[in-house]
């Protein structure tokens, strides 16, 4: 049984992707071994991390083994460069999960804050995540194996952890898209425990405005 | 009597007294006896509940609490490692009974694992009674209340998993599908590690065995810690430490002081050495007033550590001021030439003793007019200072009777201006004290005064903010305040707790609040489980139902009906106080200073940027009590002012009874416009003062008395002030003027305030005849 603060350190983790309306993907099985310097890659990673503040719709299917049908939750997602990603869960319970560099925080519609307790497992999850979503490559090449396909334009990326545990608590996480667009994201621990993502209508901005920081990031 | 049968009399009677002082100050047990707490300030009538529980908080829970942070910065990643190696070593150490490492995931398993084992125990009463309340509401009766709770529960379990913590909790839900653990690490997650912002540090958090402000606490704790960092450097050699504790802001506080006063009266000394040598013709001479400013002071350390059980430090370093006041009878004494060569030391005692007692008389009835003070410090000043007065007028008549010439020649340089004519000469002084008496009348009322308990601490800003730099790593915020809500037993105080938090939901529902508390249930509800329990003899089917009604597969939840199934033998206490106690068991580190189920009973709670001002609930008290403590030295200070404004009124009555209208009126005159001068000044220069400026204006005010009287014999006369005033005067106010320049803002607030009474004091003494001459 977990204690209770992984409780919360899980959160972080299994909370942030919530991505992918589609069935998860089958992982890519080319190996990415110099994701930093692979000829076939690095120009599309380089697209991909954010340099501007990025704004998106997300659809988010929360299959877990004991239930028969999906929780599914609808809201926006906010990926600034610099202060990191915001997920804005919309619907009967307004929520807004920030992940960035200090780790997670949820704040819910009255303003209460509250924060994922230190872990060194949610430590390593949240970090892992936090790199994914920002495709930092040298920090995912430490953590993650990656698996790579592309047909065209589209793409898809496999993040398998090195660690055990981090395996454990994540599975392994599948980011699929077009082009410089990240369209889905699934994280699979199994077929019926998992977290499905589909991300649409994204835009770019310079930056968001002073209100936006302050209301949807720390 | 002969005189030489008085010497010996005079002899015996000063060796009596100093056996017997030194006797009682060997014996003493000072730790026990002298108090460097600040809330021993407050006087017991004010000891409230609240500030006793808040003092006991303090010193015997948060006081030995110390943090520590390590990191390798050639390898961050074993920040951890390095702590826990650092951990295992002190922990070996007798002096620490606990060492953590934050973070710890296998102590915060452990707690899991056992918070989660015992829900039904201590999670379900509380559950069961509030969704019995919620079900009553809605007017249903008893036999409905099973399907009630069954569809709430499925209900409440989808909602519950919309939210953020469902995906890390899925596997807990499964034998929890009441929420009974999530919604305890909801109320209690502010107590939450937030190693994520450690910047690369392992931190270890430690509770040392004695106190910090004993000795035992302090260098054997250090010692340990030195002892700790070299294991861990030698397998990491490029560690970095840092780390705070009370003990270290005592051993610095302690150091600061000795220090300090070294410099001081150093100082002080060498200042009081160069006005002698001005004034005194055999310098050497003056080592005879130093046997009455010894006696008069173990006089004072006698007689306050006989009528007062427990005094508090800061007593003895302004008591330690009291040689200012002290000297000046030996100083009058010693410098009074003999009327003729074989004047008998008796005869001219008999001479001097008028305007020695009229002196030290009415100082010791204004200072006693302190004992009737509200506040156990200013008490406590006004016997020690009184006493010490007594003692110093004593001693200084006996000792001096021990001498075969009695008489420290002086230099007289004879009075300002003395041998001029001018006008300008009469015209200066008189303007001068034209503007002095504007600025006494006026300046008072620009007077601003701040009282704040804190300048009773020695200031240490590197240790502060390395102190607010460690607790940061820690996670603790400043946003946060932390209230103790406190009872006769632990049902009281666990009742308190639910009445504060049920406060907040009401006032500010937004604050986040949390409290560990919430991990025992309620008294009454435990009690009243078995009957509730008793209405759901068809709540495991009628739950399946209504899971899979809402979307679950009830054959998923096995493991929770089995439990549902053995819950009548989930407690095996029968009693409430030992629930409580075995709560208390489970909690280690941290985590355990956080309610206390043995006497006195709290519990804690922490609120994060309340906003607004907390609910008001009888038996809950913020843990800073520092506006309370400073409304109380306020309180205080108007009450020394009280005192003082009677003393003086005395001392002036005393001085009209015993003197001629005329010279009383300027002996009356000169102490108080100087002090209402030096006052007038504090205000126009913006100056804010505090009840230890007000306690430095009644000593300065009633050294100036003894000038005034002692001078008032030559001012009469038209002439310039004997030797002996301006000795004594020049004296202390050099010694007190060191004292000004003290870090320490009690010790600068006395010394400044006394130096420029005195010194007031003896200009206007020198400058009253020049004033006075006609032309």
């Amino acid at each position: 049984m977990r204690s209770l603060s992984v409780f919360l350190l899980l959160v972080s983790c299994l909370v942030l992707p919530a991505f992918s309306a589609a069935p998860a993907e089958v992982p890519p099985a080319n190996l990415i071994a110099d994701p930093v310097n692979d000829p076939g890659w690095k120009e599309l990673f380089a697209r991909l991390a954010p340099q501007q503040a990025r704004r998106s719709q997300f659809e988010e299917r929360r299959i877990f083994p004991f239930r028969t049908t999906p929780i599914v939750l609808t809201g926006e997602i906010r990926i600034s460069p610099d202060r990191g990603l915001s997920l804005n869960y919309l619907g009967a319970k307004p929520q807004i999960v920030i992940i960035d560099q200090k780790g997670v925080l949820m704040r819910d519609e009255r303003g209460q804050q509250r924060t994922a307790p230190a872990d060194p497992r949610a430590d390593a999850a949240t970090s892992a995540l936090f790199h994914i979503l920002r495709f930092d490559l040298p920090a995912l090449a430490k953590t993650f194996i990656l698996h790579g396909r592309r047909d065209g334009e589209a793409w898809t990326l496999g993040f398998e952890p090195r660690d055990a545990t981090l395996s454990g608590l994540i599975g392994s996480v599948i980011v699929q898209g077009e082009g410089g667009r990240v369209d889905r994201i699934n994280m699979v621990k199994s077929e019926k425990q998992r977290i499905d993502i589909l991300i649409s209508d994204t835009k770019e901005t310079a930056s968001f405005d002073e209100e936006e920081l302050k209301r949807f990031f720390r | 009597m002969a005189p030489p049968q008085q010497k010996i009399w005079a002899r015996a009677g000063l060796m009596a007294f100093a056996v017997l002082c030194g006797g009682w100050l060997l014996q003493l047990d000072y730790r026990q006896k002298i108090s460097t707490n600040v809330l021993d300030l407050i006087p017991p009538s004010e000891q409230s509940p609240e500030i006793n529980l808040v003092r006991g908080f303090a010193d015997d829970v948060q006081s030995r609490v110390m943090l520590f942070a390590l990191r390798d910065p050639q390898n961050p990643a074993l920040a951890k490692e390095v702590a826990a190696r650092f951990a295992a070593k002190l922990l070996s150490s007798p002096g620490f009974a606990e060492a953590v490492v934050i973070g710890d995931s296998a102590a915060q398993d452990k707690l899991g694992r056992t918070v989660f084992e015992r829900r039904f125990e201590l999670l379900l009463p509380g559950w069961l009674a509030a969704k019995h309340r919620e079900f009553k509401a809605t007017g249903g009766s008893d036999d409905r209340f099973s399907a009630w709770l069954a569809e709430k529960a499925a209900a409440d379990l989808e909602s519950f998993l919309a939210e953020p913590e469902a995906a890390a909790m899925q596997e807990i839900v499964l034998a929890d599908p009441l929420l009974l653990v999530p919604r305890l690490a909801s109320q209690a997650q502010l107590f939450s590690p937030q190693g994520a912002d450690a910047a690369g540090y392992g931190l270890v958090w430690a509770r040392i065995k004695a106190s910090p402000l004993a000795e035992e606490g302090q260098q054997p704790v250090f010692a340990a810690v030195e002892a700790a960092l070299a294991e861990v450097v030698l397998s990491h050699p490029g560690v970095e430490l840092r780390w705070s504790g009370i003990n270290r802001f005592a051993a610095a506080s302690r150091a600061r002081i000795e220090a300090e006063m070294r410099l001081l009266n150093f100082f002080s000394i060498a200042a009081v050495l160069a006005v002698s040598a001005i004034f005194v013709r055999q310098i050497y001479k003056i080592i005879h007033l130093l046997p009455v400013i010894l006696l008069s002071i173990a006089g004072a350390w006698t007689v306050s550590t006989l009528i007062f059980d427990r005094l508090h430090i800061l007593v003895f370093v302004i008591g330690s001021l009291l040689s200012g006041v002290a000297i000046d009878y030996g100083v009058y004494i010693y410098m009074q030439p003999a009327l003729r060569p074989d004047e008998p030391y008796a005869e001219k005692l008999r001479r001097l003793i008028k305007p020695l007692l009229a002196s030290c008389l009415t100082t010791v009835i204004g200072f006693s007019l302190l004992l009737f003070s509200d506040l156990p410090l200013i008490r406590q000043i006004g016997l020690f200072v009184g006493a010490g007065l007594l003692c110093a007028l004593g001693a200084a008549m006996l000792y001096f009777a021990q001498l075969e010439r009695p008489f420290l020649e002086g230099r007289q340089f004879g009075g300002l201006g003395s041998g001029h004519q001018r006008r300008a000469f009469r015209l200066i002084p008189r303007l001068l004290l034209v503007v002095a008496v504007g600025i006494a009348v006026l300046g008072p009322f620009r007077l601003r005064w701040r009282d704040d308990v804190r300048q009773l601490d020695i200031p240490a800003p590197a240790l502060n903010a390395n102190e607010t730099e460690l607790r940061s790593l820690f996670g603790e915020s400043e946003n946060r305040s932390l209230y103790l809500s406190y009872g006769k037993t632990a049902a009281e105080a666990r009742e308190q707790l639910e009445a504060f938090r049920a406060g907040w939901t009401k006032v500010a529902p937004q604050v986040a609040t949390s409290s560990l508390g919430m991990l025992l249930p309620l008294e009454n509800d435990w009690r009243e489980q078995t009957g509730r329990i008793a209405l759901l003899g068809k709540f495991p089917d009628e739950f399946r139902a209504a899971l899979e009604r809402h979307g679950f597969s009830s054959a998923s939840f096995a493991g929770f009906f089995e439990a549902w199934d053995r819950l009548p033998a989930a407690s095996a206490v029968r009693d409430y106080a030992e629930l409580a106690r075995s709560v208390s068991a489970m909690l280690t580190g941290p985590l355990s200073m956080l309610s206390s189920t043995r006497d006195p009973f709290w519990f804690l709670t922490v609120v994060e940027n309340p906003g607004t001002p907390a609910p008001v609930e009888s038996q809950t008290v913020n843990v800073s009590q520092l506006q309370s403590l400073n409304d109380l030295f306020t309180r205080y200070r108007w009450s020394a002012l009280r005192l003082s404004l009677i003393g003086l009124g005395l001392v002036i009555a005393s001085v009209f009874a015993i003197y001629p209208f005329r010279r009383a009126v300027r002996i009356a005159l000169i102490p108080a416009g100087s002090c209402f001068f030096v006052f007038g000044t504090f205000g126009l220069l913006g100056h804010t003062l505090n009840l230890f400026h007000l306690l430095g204006a009644f000593l300065g005010v009633c050294l100036s008395h003894n000038y005034a009287i002692f001078s008032s014999e030559n001012a009469g006369a038209g002439g310039a002030p004997p030797v002996s005033i301006r000795l004594s005067a020049l004296s202390t106010a050099t010694s007190f003027g060191v004292l000004a320049f003290s870090q320490i803002p009690v010790i600068h607030a006395l010394g400044l305030t006394v130096a420029l009474i005195v010194i007031t004091t003896l200009m206007t003494v020198e400058l009253e005849p020049l004033a006075r001459r006609s032309a």
